[in-house]
């Protein structure tokens, strides 16, 4: 089984190339793959429709301090679990959706940006999913620089029930 | 039949068939259900963010609490991506016994809801039987681990308890008598004609919908496919373990009854096997405090289908991120494509279908009104 995640880092390196910066499989079943932002769509397009990976586990957003990173969870039939990951700018910062490939990403994605606060372009939905109607617009919770208490104070003040 | 206009029919989050908070705006055209718009997050409780709040042994406590009915799931998903990341295994009979509570905590959640589908089917004497025999579950985890709903067993490098002979056939006991019931309760749902007219055809997703809207566990194998963590990505000890991924392909209410039903029985047959081929020796190894920069992925088939958990961890006591993805909220998209174009009477028992855990899927921790997170992570980190 090793070898099924083996092949898939190989097959990443000769299709991404360059814009491949990172590949590694630490165990058996299991990719970690970075790409440049610029081609994050196409990589995981190619991913999905090439590669066979047909069931989108999850998407993981994370503070870096300037910049976050987002990890898409990729899983095949036979269960290799590919997570595809890029870099982007913490303000101002965008990637493409991919809910038109993938229809179960545009709610991973509403979470994404709500936590983080990464713009999903062609995203038609950016409505609340897991906060309260109320909560304000640029308070994103899972950003590193807000405390637990702040969250609490905005939760009793604005964000309702 | 032509409608002039649709209306609008909220749907929760308080809702006398909805067990947990959750809101549902539906949008109907007479009797029938023509759009359906989620809108979850009652019960969000910041777990996340608490996880990188505290240390590795604190988080511990934590994921046992993202869920009350799949907590072994969760923690068994936690302790294995913690011990990936310190660079440490539990030993072969403390994967043994994982399994083992893993087993028995699928036969308790799977008889939950299959109580809960009878309930909502009207067929509330099947709904009293089943969860009368699930007792007998809840009170073996009470003997075993000294819990009936948290049995805190997994813990950071092994388990913490070891299953004695005695405890041994105990389980032995529990699992003659459930698979007697077990195999009444498939006869019951096979040639029941309340039951079957409640759920025969009712609230259909198709094999590739079902794929493509990502949907996992009871409710993705109910239309057709075998996909199964266990066995396509084995964990603890299924990689040691016959077993066989059931799935119906009649892609309707009955098919996910059938299939949680006759997974009973699988997951009998699961542990007897360990219980028998259980290997000898220590339970737990110690584990470090710090884990290495490094990250992981780590999936369970817990009840109700894959659960992932991704971690990170930055060299010190604290991880640097910790996601958890429950497969409720895998299960919503397809849920929702399930729910149009039905008629409204069907919603309930189409909406129980995907055994909806609400909690698991908003990372609740213990709603206590105005308390709010901070009170109880505060009250963990004391105690």
């Amino acid at each position: 089984m090793v070898d099924g995640a083996l092949e898939i880092a190989e097959r990443l390196k000769e299709r991404l190339k360059d814009e491949l910066t990172e590949v590694k499989s630490p165990k058996a079943r299991r990719v970690f793959a970075r790409v440049q932002p610029l081609v994050f769509r196409r990589a995981i397009q190619m991913a999905i429709e090439d590669l066979g990976f047909s069931h989108l586990s999850t998407i993981t957003g994370i503070d870096l301090g300037g910049e976050i990173e987002v990890l898409y969870h990729l899983a095949k039939d036979d269960s290799v679990e590919l997570t595809m990951g890029t870099k982007i700018p913490k303000e101002k910062g965008s990637l493409m959706t991919i809910s038109d490939i993938m229809p179960n990403a545009a709610f991973y994605e509403r979470e994404v940006h709500e936590m983080l606060g990464v713009k999903f372009e062609g995203l038609e939905d950016e409505s609340h999913l897991l906060l309260p109607d109320g909560w304000p617009a640029a308070v994103y919770p899972l950003r590193k620089d807000r405390t637990f208490s702040e969250l609490h104070e905005v939760r009793l003040s604005k964000g309702g029930d | 039949m032509g409608y002039a206009s649709t209306i609008k029919v909220p749907f929760g989050p308080q809702h006398p068939a909805l067990k947990e908070p959750e809101h549902f705006l539906f949008e109907v055209e007479g009797d029938t259900v023509v759009g359906v718009k989620p809108r979850i997050g009652y019960v969000h409780r910041g777990m996340e963010k608490a996880f990188e709040l505290g240390t590795y042994t604190h988080d511990l406590y934590l994921a046992e609490r993202i869920c009350g009915i799949c907590t072994a799931a969760h923690t068994t998903c936690y302790t294995q991506a913690v011990e990936e990341l310190m660079g440490i295994e539990a030993p072969p009979r403390a994967k043994y016994i994982r399994t083992i509570i893993a087993e028995l905590e699928r036969i308790q959640s799977h008889s939950l809801w299959i109580g809960i589908v009878a309930h909502e089917a009207g067929f509330d004497t099947f709904f009293m039987y089943v969860w009368r025999d699930r007792e007998a579950v809840m009170n073996l985890f009470e003997e075993l681990t000294g819990g009936r709903v948290l049995h805190a067993m997994n813990a950071i490098g092994g388990v913490r308890r070891d299953i004695t002979p005695e405890g041994a056939s105990k389980i032995r006991k529990v699992l003659d008598y459930f698979e007697g019931r077990t195999k009444e309760y498939l006869r019951v749902i096979r040639t029941e004609q309340t039951f079957l007219k409640r759920t025969q055809g009712v609230g259909i997703l198709k094999p590739n919908e079902a794929v493509k809207l990502g949907a996992v566990g009871p409710t993705l194998r109910a239309s057709g496919r075998k996909d199964d963590v266990r066995i396509d990505d084995p964990y603890v000890a299924y990689g040691e373990i016959p077993f066989n991924a059931i799935s119906s392909d009649g892609c309707d209410a009955l098919s996910r009854t059938l299939v949680r039903a006759e997974e009973m029985i699988e997951s009998i047959r699961i542990i007897r096997h360990a219980l028998d081929k259980m290997p000898v020796g220590a339970i737990r190894v110690r584990a470090p405090k710090v884990a290495p920069p490094a990250e992981t992925v780590s999936r369970v088939e817990a009840p109700r289908g894959e659960l992932i958990h991704y971690a990170r961890s930055n060299g010190t006591a604290k991880p640097e991120r910790y996601k958890v993805r429950s497969p409720t909220l895998a299960n919503i998209p397809s849920l929702c494509k399930t729910l149009t174009g039905i008629h409204v009477a069907d919603i309930p028992i189409i909406l129980a279908g995907i055994d909806p855990c609400f909690s698991c899927m908003d990372r609740l921790l213990v709603p206590v009104k105005g308390g709010g997170g901070t009170r109880h992570i505060a009250k963990l980190r004391v105690g």
